[in-house]
């Protein structure tokens, strides 16, 4: 578990130390209250639109170029914000297409972003007691802590034991401070690829 | 030579954006339709790969607005990107926003961006936009439609030779220094004119061109820009109106252009290749004299279909409450199928027409039961008013109902569904169920209500799939029976004792069962009585005003989650009941030992509250039942209603019918016969 102030620093020491050069690389937001800052970074993700009659397709003038895009762009906005409750980070998102309609629950989970596909439930299946490791997150709905918006996010409550554990196999007696807590949320990170593409 | 080709700006929303403009519709702007300045940025185009096909796909030409769009002080442009402003008009009604004179609107925003060059031979309108917008703040829809106005060459543009790497051009290093000088500029450049001194190059805003070109050979000159389209043989729209800048102020040195698309936010690994372009470009024709008249220009976006019309988002989804409460009911129970069982097929529950007969305690339960299990359509039916004392026992109601003499209960329950959870489909019917042993008072009005309460109730019937018989008397329940039994529907019954409950579903119709299979019974299958006024005639189940208190939930749960098991069930009402030794076992899947993907799906359920057990039974049905067996079922179909009131009217006339009557006196002699064990273990309390 981390304290606000440790995922600040963690998270300002996790971004210096990754690649900027990426579209998808993390930035730090500084909240307008201090100390309630959050990472963020946008992705931008693609699904296939189905080819549309272009007989009729109107031209206003020769210079410029008619498209006929395969692919519609997706945005995804995503946030790593510190959970009071859990006292880890918690992965929120918004998925929304060009003109800014969210995507509905069936079309974010068949998304890029989710590893997982989501089973067909045309196969027999063991009962959850023999299921101890639940495969798929709990995805809810809510708002952004901070920013105030409605997002998706990925419930906080499995991980912290999920990154202690992952720690135990890692944590050196030479490490500094900083070092751990970029460490913790690295593993953190490792935990949450588990399911979605970070 | 072929003419250049422009790739136009394509505008991306994000959802910030809308509740921007919605907090400043309610808060600033109110009625205004007064224009407004907005921000949007772009940066290089960008290829993604595709995770299915793996191929990379060239993003659009995109132009991007956010939270900050409104913001002019606050607008953070986003690293690698540059900043474009337009005008931004909302419009407060849909007819307002279509009846928009749109091409004077479009014109002057391009009079702007042609005086701004004239005057001032800034580039900083070059990218101006127009956005007009209507926003539906009751329905979260927002229609917009963009213009990013471009000036039309005349003559055309043409290219010479082709579009290329712009490494065929400019050494690695030249690239590398080219991107290192953007990077160390205070305001990212839009546009930026590059100069080739021997090794090196340099780069300098546009406005410096004269200063910046002279004593420079046409063959060290480059005009370059941020470059938003990924496409290899067709630049980005902000090059259509750096070139009308350049002919407007400097026709003389600008009829061939050397030009750099730039594409590379990021250096380039060694090894890979700049994705920069570069072409050299001619305007056809002779001397062209100096533009003084603003060329024509185009620009409004098209929406998905191809056409030039506004385009619509619609931000329900994220915003309307009660999508939002619709979205989280279907979210928590899809995660009991993602993570739990994924075999579970929550569109057959969710789409189960559940009829509950009786809005009493019982019904109370099993509503919000179902209404867990996403269940849509919930009809009740009870010819009560709500009473004081039903709101602490029947979760569906409160205080205010029971004043002034009572709401009635099944629309009053109904209402109170619908306020817990706007997306239900929920009804509630006043009706009363005739029953046997309660004759109909022999005049026509009470024959004609009567008629019309049991064509009400097979009308319900015949429009659910599901009917729980939850009243509270034994002999209200034979009517649905027969009616369900003889249309196929499930029937299940919860019944309560004070300590005790009954939860059952009723078998097949016999000529439906295949020959051979044990046929289930229904409530009246262990009768050797018919059903009749239970005021005289009293069983235990029916004592239901005296219960403790927990029974109705555990009774009323137990009595949906059967139904859950029963329709996950491949053969559905058919589904063979466990004998009632039978454990499954968690190890193995319970399709796989015979129940349904839940577990299995028992005939009865009996429950001791005393001693907390609930034990399964298996009751198989009888072929003199009074609900169920094929006599009563064929004399309903035959004759309808007359039979029915003969089965009200007569307290024997059901025993004749099944000939449970002659059984009954087989069974008194009996039972006299015999030496009676009072303290007998068969004995129970139903
Ligand atoms: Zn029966």
């Amino acid at each position: 578990m981390l304290s606000r102030s440790q995922f600040e620093i963690a998270a300002k020491a996790f971004i210096a130390n990754h690649d900027s050069h990426s579209h998808s690389a993390w930035s730090w937001f500084d909240s307008a209250r201090p100390g309630y800052g959050f990472m963020s970074r946008t992705t931008i993700h693609t699904r296939p639109i189905p080819a549309h009659d272009l007989a009729d397709e109107e031209t206003e003038d020769d210079a410029t170029v008619t498209i006929h895009p395969t692919h519609e762009q997706l945005t995804c906005k995503q946030y790593v914000v510190y959970s009071a409750s859990f006292q880890v980070p918690a992965f929120y998102f918004t998925i929304h297409n060009s003109n800014g309609s969210p995507l509905p629950l069936s079309e974010i989970v068949k998304s890029s972003l989710f590893k997982l596909g989501v089973p067909d439930g045309s196969h027999a299946t063991t009962f959850a007691l023999t299921m101890p490791t639940s495969s798929f997150p709990l995805l809810s709905q809510g708002d952004h802590p901070i920013l105030g918006t409605p997002c998706w996010y990925l419930h906080p409550c499995e991980s912290a034991n999920a990154v202690q554990e992952l720690m135990r196999e890692v944590q050196q007696d030479t490490w500094d401070e900083i070092t751990r807590l970029v460490r913790w949320l690295e593993m953190w990170f490792m935990v949450l690829g588990g399911a979605v593409s970070v | 030579m072929p003419i250049v080709q422009f790739t136009p700006f394509s505008s991306i929303i994000q959802p910030d954006f809308w509740h921007k403009l919605t907090n400043l519709k309610i808060d600033v702007l109110k009625l205004s339709d007064d224009a407004l300045t907005v921000s949007g940025s772009y940066s290089t185009g960008r290829t993604v790969k595709d995770r299915e096909s793996g191929q990379e796909i060239a993003l659009g030409c995109t132009i991007a607005l956010g939270d900050g769009a409104f913001d002019e002080r606050e607008f953070g442009v986003p690293q690698g990107s540059v900043r474009a402003n337009g005008t931004f008009k909302n419009y407060n009604t849909i007819e307002d926003f279509k009846a928009a004179d749109k091409t004077s609107l479009f014109n002057q925003e391009a009079e702007k961006i042609w005086n701004q060059i004239l005057t001032t031979r800034s580039t900083a309108l070059l990218t101006h936009f127009l956005l007009i917008t209507y926003a539906d703040l009751k329905k979260y829809k927002y229609y917009y439609w963009f213009a990013f106005p471009a000036f039309v060459a005349k003559p055309a543009w043409e290219l010479n030779g082709e579009w290329k790497g712009a490494g065929g051009e400019f050494s690695s290093s030249q690239l590398g220094s080219i991107h290192t000088q953007l990077k160390l500029q205070k305001e990212p450049l839009a546009f930026f004119l590059v100069r080739t001194d021997t090794q090196d190059v340099s780069i300098s805003p546009v406005e410096e061109y004269e200063t910046f070109f002279a004593n420079t050979p046409s063959s060290a000159q480059t005009i370059a820009f941020v470059d938003p389209s990924a496409a290899p043989d067709s630049p980005g729209w902000p090059l259509r109106n750096l070139l009308a800048y350049l002919r407007a102020l400097y026709p003389a040195t600008t009829s061939t252009v050397r030009v750099l698309c730039w594409r590379d936010e990021h250096p380039v690994v060694e090894g890979l290749e700049w994705r920069s372009r570069f072409g050299v470009l001619e305007v056809g024709g002779a001397e062209a004299a100096a533009a003084v008249t603003r060329p024509q220009a185009v620009g409004w976006e098209k929406n998905p279909q191809g056409k030039l019309g506004p385009r619509a988002a619609d931000l329900a989804p994220m915003m309307d409450p009660k999508r939002l409460a619709e979205q989280a009911v279907d979210l928590n129970l899809k995660l009991m199928r993602w993570r739990i069982l994924p075999a579970l097929d929550l569109e057959k529950v969710a789409g189960t027409k559940c009829l509950l007969l009786g809005a009493g305690t019982l019904g109370c339960y099993v509503a919000r039961t179902l209404m867990g299990w996403g269940v849509r359509t919930i009809t009740f039916v009870d010819s009560a008013r709500v009473s004081f004392s039903n709101p602490v026992r029947q979760p569906l109601f409160e205080f205010a109902d029971c004043l002034d003499g009572g709401k009635p209960k099944a629309e009053c329950a109904a209402a109170s569904l619908k306020r817990i959870f706007p997306g239900i489909n929920a009804t509630g019917h006043q009706l009363s169920i005739p029953m046997p042993g309660h004759p109909i008072p022999p005049n026509p009005t009470s024959l004609a209500q009567a008629k019309a309460d049991v064509e009400k109730l097979e009308r319900l019937i015949d429009e659910h799939d599901a009917v729980f018989l939850l009243m509270d008397s034994r002999e209200s329940r034979w009517l649905p029976t027969v009616i369900s039994a003889a249309k196929g529907k499930i029937v299940l019954n919860a019944a309560l004792g004070f300590d005790t409950f009954l939860v059952m579903r009723h078998g097949a119709r016999a000529s439906s069962v295949k020959e051979g299979v044990t046929r289930l019974g229904c409530y009246y299958c262990n009768d050797i009585v018919a059903p009749a006024d239970s005021l005289t005639d009293r069983t235990l189940d029916q004592m239901c005003t005296v219960t403790r208190p927990g029974l109705a939930a555990i009774a009323g749960s137990t009595a949906v989650e059967l139904l859950a098991s029963l329709v996950q069930h491949p053969d559905g009402i058919y589904a063979a009941a466990p004998p009632p030794a039978q454990d499954l076992h968690a190890t193995q899947s319970y399709a796989e030992q015979g129940g349904s993907v839940l577990g299995s799906v028992p005939h009865q359920l009996r429950g001791f509250l005393a001693q907390f057990r609930n034990m399964p039974l298996v009751g198989a049905a009888y072929d003199r039942c009074t609900g169920c067996s094929e006599t009563v079922l064929q004399a309903y179909e035959k004759d309808g209603f007359d039979m029915l009131v003969k089965a009200f009217n007569d307290q024997k006339y059901l025993e004749t019918l099944t000939g449970l009557d002659k059984l009954f006196d087989e069974g008194e002699a009996a039972l006299e016969a015999v030496d009676w064990d009072e303290d007998g273990e068969g004995d129970d309390d139903f």
